[in-house]
């Protein structure tokens, strides 16, 4: 333990003292809430890029089978005619500001999987879609159509699609025309998008 | 390739059935039928008030200040999301709101921003006021929608709204919280002299309610949320328990306390009524009457200051 000699013989205490008294009284004065969280761009980025890896799942029907599989999707610019503020969103775009009423230009890269006797096989898409609401902004419900081309191995075409979507978009059903595709003609695909 | 779809799956599943999360779900499942509440009020225009207040449930309060009316995180709902069902309706329905000066949304959750409750009221008020961040994650309404940062203030019609710093987290749908760092506040309203903060959804920050009492020394009423407040270890990073919201009013220094944010949609493991007998425990142990702190029934109102 330290007495007060120690203190007395060390000059550099007191002024310390003194300057830990000065602050101690200034921020007494001047309280201060600690500052809002700041934005970490690597964890943003990180849970955005982990949501974009949510599949979901497709029902692959043909004229003679039916298959599975999953379909991914990413969107690199949507123009949101329904949101406040911000209508043109890059990559990072919120359940309102797509289905209170977009236009998005979107990116799918799809794997087909699980039919008798076929081949896994992935596919290509690009496409624009426009999202309506329906109920409370689109937030409870919002529908979808959209066009698209695709390119798969050996083939290339169009498809149309139509959708219908709820809980703020996280959950929905989309189906995928594509008439000219062989062994893909109708894909019914449960939307899972989170982002 | 269908081993690793089992495994996804049983992941999801048992991430979704156990802990917290599984069972709030579960309790929001079996929530009983919305209960109706008797009597409501059609006209909550106060002659005899210079400061009153009507909890509408949750967050949800009605404030006059002479003649002016100021409305909380307005949630009307019969649900939260589509999945939390409301215990209690609203204590005020939304076509007797009167003519608002302004409407204050604290933050983006579902139990505190609810759109479909904005279009209920889209007619009776010019403006609401929201924090930093969310009016880009909002539809379009008729009513003007502006930001208020952490101490900015907002001014109109000797009506002064000010934005206060709270503790909380922003987003709506669970990972923008990593983006929306700055979507939450508290509000302190000023009109005629008269002083109201709103906590609006806030864990104990003591360094954020004396900040606030420095500026707004003479606060004649605080809104504190009291619940959720189980689990404590889940809460207490962004929810004030019972005993925190009678500290942070001792913080903030105001005359008067109503209590909020309880028992009116299930977002916990909390009973209901548990909050309120906490803190009636809480008032007792701290000889706290009813003439500091009001805790209301849905739909009551209140004259706390009279002409």
């Amino acid at each position: 333990m330290r007495t007060a000699h120690e203190f007395d013989s060390n000059p550099g205490l007191p002024i310390a003292f003194g300057l830990a008294l000065f602050f101690a009284g200034s921020a007494a004065h001047a309280e201060e809430a600690p500052p809002p969280r700041r934005l970490s761009l690597l964890v943003a980025a990180t849970e955005w890029g982990l949501a974009q890896l949510i599949p979901s799942p497709l029902l692959v029907t043909g004229a003679s089978h039916v298959g599975g599989g999953l379909r991914w999707q990413v969107t690199p610019l949507l123009y949101s005619f329904g949101i406040a503020e911000r209508p043109v969103r890059l990559f990072l775009v919120s359940p309102i500001a797509r289905h209170s009423g977009s236009v998005e230009l979107h990116l799918s890269p799809e794997w087909a999987c699980c039919a008798p006797n076929a081949q896994q096989s992935w596919l290509a898409r690009a496409g624009l879609r426009l999202y309506l609401p329906l109920l409370e902004h689109g937030e409870v419900l919002s529908w979808s159509v959209g066009s698209s081309y695709y390119r798969a191995a050996g083939t290339d075409g169009l498809a149309g699609d139509l959708g219908l979507y709820t809980f703020s978009g996280v959950l929905g059903l989309n189906v995928t025309v594509s008439p000219t595709l062989t062994r893909r003609e109708v894909m019914s695909v449960l939307t899972l998008r989170y982002f | 390739m269908r081993l690793s779809h089992a495994l996804v799956l049983a992941l999801g599943g048992s991430l979704l059935s156990c802990g917290f999360p599984g069972r709030a779900l579960s309790r929001n499942l079996a929530a009983p039928p919305t209960r109706s509440v008797a009597n409501k009020i059609r006209d909550p225009r106060r002659a005899d008030a210079r400061l009153s207040v009507l909890w509408v449930g949750h967050a949800t309060v009605l404030v006059q200040m002479d003649d002016l009316f100021v409305l909380t995180d307005p949630v009307f709902t019969h649900t939260l999301g589509q999945i939390s069902p409301r215990l209690v309706e609203p204590g005020l329905d939304p076509a007797n709101v009167p003519a608002l000066a302004a409407v204050v949304v604290s933050h983006m959750h579902f139990d505190h921003l609810s759109f479909a409750s904005l279009d209920m009221i889209e007619q009776k008020t010019p403006l609401v006021l929201v924090p930093p961040g969310v009016r880009a994650n909002m539809p379009r309404y008729a009513f003007e929608i502006r930001e208020l940062g952490r101490w900015a203030s907002y001014e109109a019609h000797g009506l002064r709204v000010t934005a206060v710093p709270v503790q909380h987290v922003g987003g709506r749908y669970g990972i923008d919280e990593a983006f929306e760092t700055r979507a939450f506040t508290g509000y302190v309203f000023e009109y005629h002299g008269l002083s109201v903060y709103f906590g609006g959804d806030t864990a104990y920050a003591p360094a954020a309610f004396r900040a606030t009492r420095q500026r707004f020394p003479n606060l004649s009423l605080a809104l504190l949320p009291i619940c959720p407040n189980l689990p404590r270890g889940y809460m207490q990073r962004t929810h004030v328990a019972p005993a925190g919201a009678l500290d942070a009013f001792a913080l903030l220094g105001a005359q008067q306390l109503v209590p909020i944010h309880f028992d009116t949609f299930i977002n916990s493991d909390d009973a209901p009524g548990a909050c309120p007998a906490e803190l009636r425990r809480q008032m007792q142990a701290r000889g706290l009457g009813n003439d500091r702190v009001s805790i209301l029934d849905f739909g009551q109102q209140r004259v706390l200051i009279a002409k």
